[in-house]
């Protein structure tokens, strides 16, 4: 654990201290500020939209800001070399993975607080009570970027920068929009055998849907932070779905990683 | 301690990296080198730019994986992670965390180790003072000037008092005081009982502080054992110059040693001998008969000699 440790929080003392760091911040914060004015200008209830838009904000922002970060995390250390002086150590691979995608998401989780407490102060200014979806979204909101950042560093553990992002990117995009890509195989006439094959194809691509507080829930329904919200058993298993699914990509980026020569 | 196993034992190992347009072109940066490394001494590994030192200690560092070959840390296979716990690595070039300061990542280096935090804060401390970066321990390290940063490379790599200690071309980057400095440092860590392994593409470096050597060049090992002993071998003869009674010279030669070439020559006799005890012998005889001897001349090779050679030694290389 130690290791792990001692990786993570470097890794996030780094990360934090960085300037992209603070611009991250401050543009985080300039988002959620937005969101205020966009609820103004709308026609709608006030209420409603600065929820529906913030949270929406709060969500997008912190998928930018783990596919951001988390396609160069791995190449940095290799190409500036700082891996050498971790890895000539005893420590193995997998918790060199571990410990970077700690601080990561130490990292990810501090610029999404940031966010949430600017958020809360704007509801709290404007007399909104969120009531406990604002915490159910959180919890989506972070689960999204633990998927995220875990298919970020799988692919960067053996490719450059360039794909692993346009990679991940297309993960996310089919990931977010499975509900709709399944409708659209549904509506269309093909063999059942077709069908049900690209179906089970998409289930390998991350249910991403389920994390958007504007989004749907298992069976591809549509739910609203300020509406119809999901439960609280539905928030539990997307996590669990969250944590194995991040799991299996860290596995697999821990055991390409073992094989690699660090060149 | 003496049963214990050898710090370093690397047997036979090779190692090709992918290059070129689609990784079709293949380099062989190690060509089968094998080395013992024995407790207690200062191991320089010297060859020319490219000749695959940084590959070697890469392999037995964990970073890169031998083709063929076997690397084994005090007894245990360097494949594994827990080989390296008494090793300390200084990187080529080492480079760090643009926003960690110096005490931070000693901090970091020692939790990996798993050393409770309050002895590593204490050896930091002392480390930081030794190497002369104390003053710039918390500030970031991207401030820092090679040499700083070379030192702070060698801090880390001494966090975990180990045992062996690797060191890619520590003397490089660094000006002539630091280079000094270093230098003591290295043999402190000999008065300790430490293993040190460093390499050089300068032989003055090696020269001076090494106990052993290896010399190698294109990826292969071209000489290595004691730096004595190398250059005793590169001694290539002792040539002695008498005048007098040339059959007498001859028999009293051919007495001590058959195999002693000696020659008739205008101004009197030429000797000439392998080894240095073979000469010594003959020279007492000599003296003993009231020979007058005109000269003495130790043909010797030096270290550089052998190194140019070595480097330069194109015959079997394109096989
Ligand atoms: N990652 C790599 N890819 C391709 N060739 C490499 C790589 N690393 C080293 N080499 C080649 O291997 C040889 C040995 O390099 P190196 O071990 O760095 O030499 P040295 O440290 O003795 O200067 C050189 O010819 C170098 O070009
Ligand atoms: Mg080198």
């Amino acid at each position: 654990m130690g290791a792990i440790f001692s990786i993570g929080l470097n890794t996030f003392r780094e990360a934090i201290r960085s300037k992209v760091f603070y611009s991250m911040a401050l543009f985080a914060i300039l988002i959620v500020i937005t969101g205020h004015f966009l609820a103004d200008i709308s026609l709608h209830q006030e209420k409603r939209v600065l929820l529906d838009i913030g949270t929406g904000l709060i969500s997008f922002f912190a998928l930018m800001l783990s596919i951001f970060t988390g396609t160069s995390i791995i190449y940095k250390e290799i190409e500036k070399k700082t891996i050498y002086l971790i890895l000539s150590k005893p420590v193995e691979r997998w918790k060199f993975i571990a410990g970077k995608t700690a601080g990561l998401l130490a990292t990810i989780f501090t610029v999404v607080g940031i966010m949430l407490i600017f958020f809360l102060l704007e509801l709290y200014l404007m007399r909104i009570s969120p009531g406990t979806n604002i915490l159910k979204a959180t919890i989506l909101i972070l689960s999204e970027v633990i998927v995220v950042v875990a298919i970020t560093i799988f692919f960067s553990s053996f490719t450059s920068p360039f794909i692993t992002g346009m990679l991940t990117i297309g993960m996310v995009a089919i990931g977010r929009l499975l509900p709709d890509l399944k409708h659209i195989i549904q509506m269309k006439y093909e063999p059942d055998f077709i069908r049900s094959s690209v179906e089970s194809l998409l289930q390998i691509f991350p249910q991403l849907y389920l994390f958007i507080p504007n989004g749907h829930d298992f069976n591809g329904v549509h739910v609203s932070i300020t509406s119809d919200f999901v439960n609280w058993s539905f928030t539990f298993w997307s996590t669990a779905y969250a944590l194995t699914y991040s799991g299996i990509f860290l596995f697999l980026a821990s055991i390409i990683l073992s094989k690699r020569d660090l060149t | 301690m003496t049963d214990k196993p050898n710090p370093l034992v690397i047997e036979n190992i090779e190692k090709s990296f992918q290059t070129g347009f689609l990784n079709l072109k293949k380099v062989k940066a190690v060509k089968g080198i094998s080395l013992t490394i024995k407790r207690g001494e200062i191991f320089g590994l010297l060859g020319p730019n490219g000749a695959g030192k940084t590959t070697t200690l890469k392999m037995v560092t964990g970073l890169i994986f031998p083709d063929k070959g076997k690397i084994s840390i005090f007894g245990k296979s360097s494949s594994k992670a827990t080989a390296r716990s008494e090793v300390g690595f200084l990187p080529e070039n080492p480079w760090f965390y643009d926003y960690l300061t110096a005490r931070e990542f000693l901090s970091m280096a020692g939790g990996i180790f798993s050393i409770p935090s309050d002895t590593v804060k204490k050896r930091s401390e002392e480390l930081l003072e030794k190497l002369g970066i104390a003053h710039a321990a918390d500030i970031p390290m991207r401030k820092y000037s090679k040499g700083m940063l070379q030192r702070a490379g060698l801090a880390q790599a001494l966090i975990n008092n180990p045992e062996l200690i690797i060191l890619d071309e520590p003397l490089s980057g660094l000006d002539p005081i630091g280079r000094r400095e270093l230098r003591e440092i290295i043999l402190d860590l000999r008065k300790e009982g430490k293993t040190v392994v460093f390499s050089s593409h300068i032989l003055a470096d090696v020269e001076d502080i090494c106990d052993s050597v290896a010399i190698i060049a294109k990826g292969k090992l071209r000489e290595t054992g004691k730096l004595s002993e190398l250059l005793l071998k590169g001694q290539s003869y002792f040539e002695i110059f008498a005048t007098g009674v040339h059959n007498t010279i001859s028999e009293l030669c051919k007495s001590v040693d058959e195999t002693v070439v000696v020659e008739k020559t205008i101004s009197g006799t030429r000797i000439q001998v392998s080894t240095s005890e073979i000469s010594n012998n003959i020279l007492k005889k000599l003296v003993m008969e009231n020979i007058e001897i005109k000269k003495f001349d130790s043909h010797k090779k030096s270290l550089e000699d052998l190194f140019m050679e070595s480097s330069s030694n194109k015959s079997d290389e394109e096989k």
